[in-house]
């Protein structure tokens, strides 16, 4: 696939450079901050830029700005933004305009390469994709335990795979379950939820993320 | 005697005065010895009572009144009518009082305006003219004989009229010469009491002395025509003798009333004061002096300048015509001033009471400002504090974020690429470096937080150290001493924010610390010879260093004269 890397550290643009191209990526092309990445965007037209949240000039959330940016103007390219922190805000006003071709990963996981390479092409394929440790902080937060407390535990992991973007059938092969199983648990859940028995799989993905984030 | 009773018994008193009063004149026309005078007697005793009885109602003049209607009903006791059918208790009763009139006189003349007399000279006299009233008509009461007396009754030579034969000459020319000696040194103590009297108090004093001046005279005109055999006392002097029996109340009265008068916008004024918010007073003062152009001035000892209320620099070199300068306070250390209508100076006393009156208000405003400003500096220095703080996290949070947390991630990466075999020696290098790298920034930030050395071996090894890593020369001089950790810690970096700033401002080539122990403080001094000119401006690096110091109850000064390099001087307190 090829990919354009944003981040303002040398060290980490060279190490992912050199970790993607190890595994049949191409790098396109790398930009420091977010002026430089959408010139890169327009310019080289990749399938996936990936996005370090933290940049020149403030270090804040330019990242999240930029991904905006290119949402608008190159709709095809795949975004996966890398968050120093997790943070259901930063998830979701990514997520929030299109939930497809979006990805909200935690940085420490360019540690882990095949997860990050995994990410990197269901983004790619056009899917939706969370980090499960902000899965994770949502779903165990106390005040959300009253809602999700019909669900049974089978349903929960189901919820917690289907909260990071996983599909049906991705989830039934994590949980050697038949696809025809995980769909029933999930139409459930939506039902216990009160959530809207979306066909979109991305939508879902987002309606379960608000829920979780509303459960706040 | 409480104010109470004192009031109760001046009523008393002036109901009795009254009722003797009413029976003399019924008994005058009774006789048929009425004459036009005696209406404007009655008229004239009655008005005196209702004035008396006036005056013990007033608030803290009950004394004043009861002094009054003593001396009133003593009067009217002596003017009775001899015609009276004589009775061994009138007769006394009548001699007792014309003994003591003069001293009720001079009791009540002597005891206004507080109705106490309090001076000890005024004291003496009047118990010397009670002695003398008491000896002067005493004497004749007990050696009297019926016989010289042509108009008594028989039954009154009995019991207390026991002399067989009494000379009267002689006592009588005694009694004068003592009469006209405590005159003149009544006389004397009033023209001192009005001499010493301020200014303004001199208006209340006057009404009474016109009325003893009018008494005075009447009394000289009466001895004169006495004296000169001139047959039956004139009747101008019958008409002025009663004339004082209202006279010299209602000058008593004038008098509180001019007391009065003076006393109500200066305790209005002291009323306003104490509720007058800082700002205000001048309003008050203006308000109370009927000059509404006035302006207040407070003086600051430490500009040595007037300013107004608002802390506005006001200038009191230059009057304009028709305005006049009052200061209030002592001339060299002033309190402050007031610029007012030049009209106001012809009321000097009115002036100099305001200001009085004024003082502690004045006093109030200005501590109040000063504390303000105190307190103003405090939160700005508390909020500097937090927000240095707040910038020193959030440049703590950009230094791992940028430095260590990249560089391991960098690390986790190449380890990820060498555990799939798809790295190569030159990767394992450059991972060790990156470590190696992470871990000296790690230290370097640890130092920058807390540096270890300044606990474990004190203050001097740790400012020697922060030398040895300054770009620029640095000698440090002092003795190897420990103070408590948090005084430590603020010098540390004190210290740590002046040597930065000589790196990167001064252009020095050397610079010198020293620290010294002297009477339980701490001094340091930073000196480089460096460029100088450097300055504590709001918001720039030396503001952190002042507010550092702040924190440990230190104190701060630079100098720093262009060319000539730059000193700070920096003295904390240290218990040893």
């Amino acid at each position: 696939m090829r990919v354009v890397i944003a981040d303002d550290s040398a060290v980490v643009r060279e190490g992912l450079r050199h970790a993607l191209e190890a595994h049949g990526h191409e790098v396109v092309g790398t930009a420091t901050d977010g002026d430089e990445l959408l010139d890169c965007v327009r310019r080289e037209q990749p399938h996936v830029a990936l996005v370090d949240i933290r940049m020149p000039p403030t270090h804040t959330s330019e990242g999240l700005d930029a991904a905006s940016a290119i949402r608008e103007r190159s709709p095809d390219v795949a975004l996966l933004v890398l968050s120093q922190y997790v943070d259901a805000d930063y998830a979701l006003t990514l997520l929030r305009e299109n939930p497809a071709r979006s990805g909200y990963l935690l940085k420490d996981r360019i540690t882990d390469l095949t997860a990050l390479l995994e990410a990197i092409e269901r983004v790619g394929r056009g899917e939706t994709v969370v980090d499960t440790e902000l899965v994770e902080l949502l779903l165990h937060r106390p005040a959300s335990e009253s809602r999700l407390a019909q669900l049974s535990d089978r349903e929960r992991t189901v919820l917690a795979l289907l909260a990071e973007g996983l599909s049906d059938r991705a989830i039934a092969g994590r949980l050697w379950l038949t696809q025809k199983t995980v769909e029933t648990h999930v139409r459930h859940i939506l039902a216990k939820l009160s959530l809207p028995p979306d066909a979109d799989h991305n939508r879902r993905v987002l309606a379960v993320l608000t829920f979780l984030r509303s459960q706040g | 005697m409480t104010a109470h009773r004192a009031r109760s018994a001046s009523v008393g008193l002036g109901v009795v005065t009254l009722a003797l009063w009413v029976m003399d004149v019924v008994r005058q026309l009774q006789l048929g010895i009425a004459d036009s005078g005696l209406a404007f007697y009655a008229v004239a005793g009655v008005a005196g009572v209702a004035v008396a009885v006036a005056v013990a109602r007033q608030p803290g003049r009950e004394q004043m009144g009861l002094v009054l209607a003593g001396w009133l009903f003593v009067s009217v006791l002596d003017d009775l009518s001899v015609d009276w059918p004589v009775s061994r208790t009138a007769t006394t009763g009548w001699m007792l009082a014309h003994g003591l009139a003069p001293a009720a006189y001079g009791l009540m003349v002597l005891a206004y305006p507080s109705g106490r007399v309090r001076a000890r000279s005024e004291r003496a006299l009047v118990g010397l003219a009670v002695a003398f009233g008491l000896v002067w008509m005493g004497a004749p009461l007990l050696f009297f004989h019926p016989g010289d007396c042509t108009t008594c009754a028989p039954r009154v030579s009995s019991l207390l009229y026991t002399a067989t034969t009494f000379d009267y000459l002689p006592v009588g020319q005694a009694s004068w010469a003592a009469f006209i000696a405590l005159g003149v040194w009544f006389v004397a103590l009033l023209v001192r009491r009005l001499r010493a009297a301020p200014p303004g108090a001199r208006a209340t004093l006057l009404p009474l002395g016109l009325a003893v001046f009018f008494a005075a005279a009447e009394f000289v005109a009466q001895r004169i025509v006495w004296l000169g055999g001139w047959a039956g006392p004139l009747p101008a002097l019958d008409w002025v003798d009663r004339a004082n029996a209202l006279v010299l109340p209602l000058a008593i009265f004038a008098g509180l009333a001019a007391i009065r008068s003076r006393r109500g916008p200066l305790g209005d004024l002291v009323v306003e004061l104490g509720r007058a918010r800082p700002g205000e007073v001048g309003r008050a003062l203006s308000g109370t002096l009927g000059d509404p152009t006035l302006e207040l001035a407070l003086w600051l000892p430490d500009r040595r300048a007037f300013v107004d209320e608002a802390g506005e620099p006001v200038d009191t070199t230059s009057i304009p015509d028709g305005r006049a300068l009052t200061v209030i306070g002592p001339p060299g250390e002033p309190l402050a001033a007031l610029i007012h209508d030049d009209r106001l100076l012809g009321q000097r006393s009115l002036l100099e009471a305001a200001g009085s009156a004024g003082r502690l208000a004045l006093e109030n405003t200005r501590l109040q400002a000063e504390l303000r400003a105190q307190l103003a500096e405090l939160r700005a220095s508390r909020a500097r504090i937090v927000e240095t703080a707040d910038a020193e996290r959030r440049r703590l949070e950009r230094d791992l974020h940028d430095g260590a947390q990249q560089r391991l991630l960098a690390l986790g990466l190449a380890l990820q690429l060498l555990r799939d075999g798809s790295g190569d020696h030159e990767l394992l290098v450059q991972a060790e470096a990156e470590l190696q790298t992470a871990l000296r920034e790690l230290r370097d930030l640890a130092r920058g937080i807390h540096p270890t050395i300044l606990t474990e071996q004190g203050l001097l090894a740790a400012v020697r150290s922060l030398g040895d890593r300054a770009p620029v020369p640095v000698r440090v001089e002092g003795p190897d001493e420990r103070y408590p950790l948090a005084l430590e810690t603020a010098v540390y970096f004190v210290i740590a924010e002046a040597l930065a700033n000589v790196a990167k401002h001064a252009g020095a080539s050397t610079t010198v610390v020293s620290l010294a122990r002297e009477n339980g403080r701490l001094r340091v001094e930073i000196a480089d010879d460096g460029c100088g000119g450097a300055l504590a401006r709001p918001g720039g690096g030396l503001q952190g260093l002042v507010d550092r110091v702040a924190t440990v109850g230190g104190t701060f000064a630079i100098a720093s004269e262009r060319g000539a390099g730059t000193t700070l001087q920096v003295e904390v307190p240290c218990e040893s």
